[in-house]
């Protein structure tokens, strides 16, 4: 009976420091909306993104040609990638979030596919649920489908050589991919809008102390999530994973 | 489908040529962009919006809560950007933390309403493209534009792929919520965690299934797709030229808001 008290007095005080901040109910990852980021911090972030896709697509290729049926397989990795953003996650703070697909996305089709395949998913986010925008592709791609799918596999793949468990493992991973899209998306943000006085390491810290709110708590329950699915995967549909080793650069999922 | 794909498919805009639609809201996107005169923003607003629900035919009701949407990011962003924290009490309103004071300065507050006044116009923006293009329609124009036929290839079949498998989640969540399955936080994640593993599975083997069926039917890794023809209309293409001169005009003599690329604000 006490914790349940307990429970409703945490929830309903995590309501209020919430409110308190204006921090909106539903939390997706953090997508910058159209038109937000001016017009020189647009297009750079569309030149640093353009190798990766230049890297993501050349290796695609590579693996596509004659063998057909992996562009299929590639077609439903995105759609799923973009049903998974749709979703929502079990709600640990009362805000509804959803997962941003980064980390799975990236231990289960490498680094390299996940750069197209997440633009492809911001496009559609874009214009099928009016969520991100068109010139801010380049930016939210950076952080989103280049930054958080790299941390997320460069962690799994260094701790899977050591003797961590993993479970733990896939938890790390996801929970800091989606931390460094966060961080980098906030970076993105206090570049464009330095503060007048701080500058832009002010305003950097502004930006990341406010999401906070929002970001910390959808990052470790996507790593909780993650965790879940990874042991059911494993559990059942080893075979799978072993098929789908061949979309990865050296393989061996 | 999404609500947005509804319009997309139905609006009165549908048969106009996508390069037309395409390069209308680019166009003015960037313009947008470039410019820092608050009246250009609203302008656009307004001249987009009156497009949208004159001459599309979009629902006002519905599209003003489209608008709506982005408020959540607006707002955290809008607030961000206006909040200042200094040394030097020196604010419009202001909270003391200690050695520091956390308040609002007349021009974060400028700059935070312009930065939210210029993205809504954008969002604008994308709403037309959005609500007047299927994405059928916008892949032909980017084939022209000579994206990789992967990439190509990857977005129509990704686009096909997430409508089935939106409706497969949709479906597995509901029998899960109505067996309980949702009840408690622990089980949500547990829930959460079979519906995604098992789409998992589902999306493998329906890729499978596809290799299969395509293959007999003599697919060797392309697609060839029939095109809807589409006829660029003279009026159209005048009329956007007239649109963006104006905007031109309308930047021009303000001062302060000339096409200056600047890194920064």
């Amino acid at each position: 009976m006490f914790s349940r008290y307990a429970k409703l007095i945490l929830i309903l005080s995590l309501h209020l420091i919430l409110l308190s901040l204006l921090a909106p109910p539903p939390a997706y990852a953090m997508h910058i909306m159209e038109g937000f980021l001016p017009l020189g911090w647009a297009a750079l972030w569309f030149i640093l993104v353009l190798p990766f896709w230049g890297w993501g697509v050349k290796s695609l290729k590579a693996k596509v040609s004659g063998q057909p049926g992996l562009k299929l397989l590639l077609g439903f990795a995105g759609a799923f990638t973009f049903v998974l953003s749709a979703l929502k996650l079990p709600s640990v703070t009362g805000s509804c979030s959803h997962p941003t697909g980064v980390g799975l996305g990236a231990i289960l089709f490498g680094p390299a596919a996940m750069s197209v395949l997440g633009a492809i998913v911001l496009l559609f986010q874009a214009l099928l649920l009016a969520h991100g925008g068109l010139t801010t592709l380049g930016a939210n791609t950076f952080s989103m489908a280049v930054v958080g799918p790299l941390t997320s596999y460069g962690i799994y793949k260094f701790l899977k050589k050591t003797k961590v468990p993993l479970s733990f493992n896939v938890f790390l991973a996801s929970a800091l991919g989606d931390l460094a899209t966060y961080v980098v998306t906030s970076l993105q943000l206090a570049l464009a809008f330095p503060a007048p006085d701080t500058g832009i390491w002010g305003s950097f810290a502004k930006f990341i102390s406010i999401f906070a709110v929002t970001q910390v708590p959808l990052a470790i329950s996507e790593g909780l999530l993650t965790v879940v699915v990874f042991n059911y995967l494993f559990a059942y549909n080893k075979e799978e994973l072993k098929e789908l080793a061949v979309l990865q650069e050296k393989g061996g999922a | 489908m999404s609500v947005l794909e509804q319009y997309a498919y139905s609006n009165r805009l549908r048969y106009v040529h996508p390069a037309e639609k395409i390069f209308f809201v680019l166009a003015t996107l960037i313009f947008l962009l470039a410019t820092s005169q608050i009246k250009i923003y609203i302008f656009v607003l307004v001249v987009v919006s009156v497009l949208l629900i004159g001459v599309a035919g979009i629902p006002v009701a519905f599209y003003l809560r489209l608008l709506l949407l982005p408020l959540s990011f607006l707002i955290t962003s809008g607030a961000v950007i206006a909040l200042t924290v200094t040394a030097t009490p020196d604010l419009l309103l202001s909270i003391s933390l200690g050695r520091f004071t956390l308040g609002v300065t007349r021009e974060g507050l400028l700059v935070a309403a312009k930065a939210c006044l210029k993205a809504l116009a954008s969002v604008a923006c994308l709403y037309f493209l959005a609500l007047t293009t299927p994405i059928v329609d916008g892949t032909a124009v980017l084939r022209r534009l000579r994206v990789p036929g992967l990439v190509l290839d990857l977005l129509t079949l990704t686009y096909r792929f997430s409508s089935v498998l939106l409706d497969t989640a949709i479906k597995m969540y509901i029998s899960q919520s109505s067996r309980l399955g949702y009840s408690s936080l622990p089980r949500s994640f547990r829930s959460l965690g079979y519906l995604i593993s098992n789409l998992f599975l589902k999306s493998y083997e329906q890729a499978k299934m596809l290799n299969i069926t395509l293959s007999s039917r003599g697919y060797q890794g392309e697609f060839r797709v029939l095109e809807h023809p589409f006829h660029l209309s003279k009026r159209n293409l005048i009329l956007i030229g007239l649109w963006l001169i104006l905007l031109g005009a309308l930047a021009w003599p303000g001062g302060g808001g000339k096409l200056v690329v600047r890194i920064g604000y």
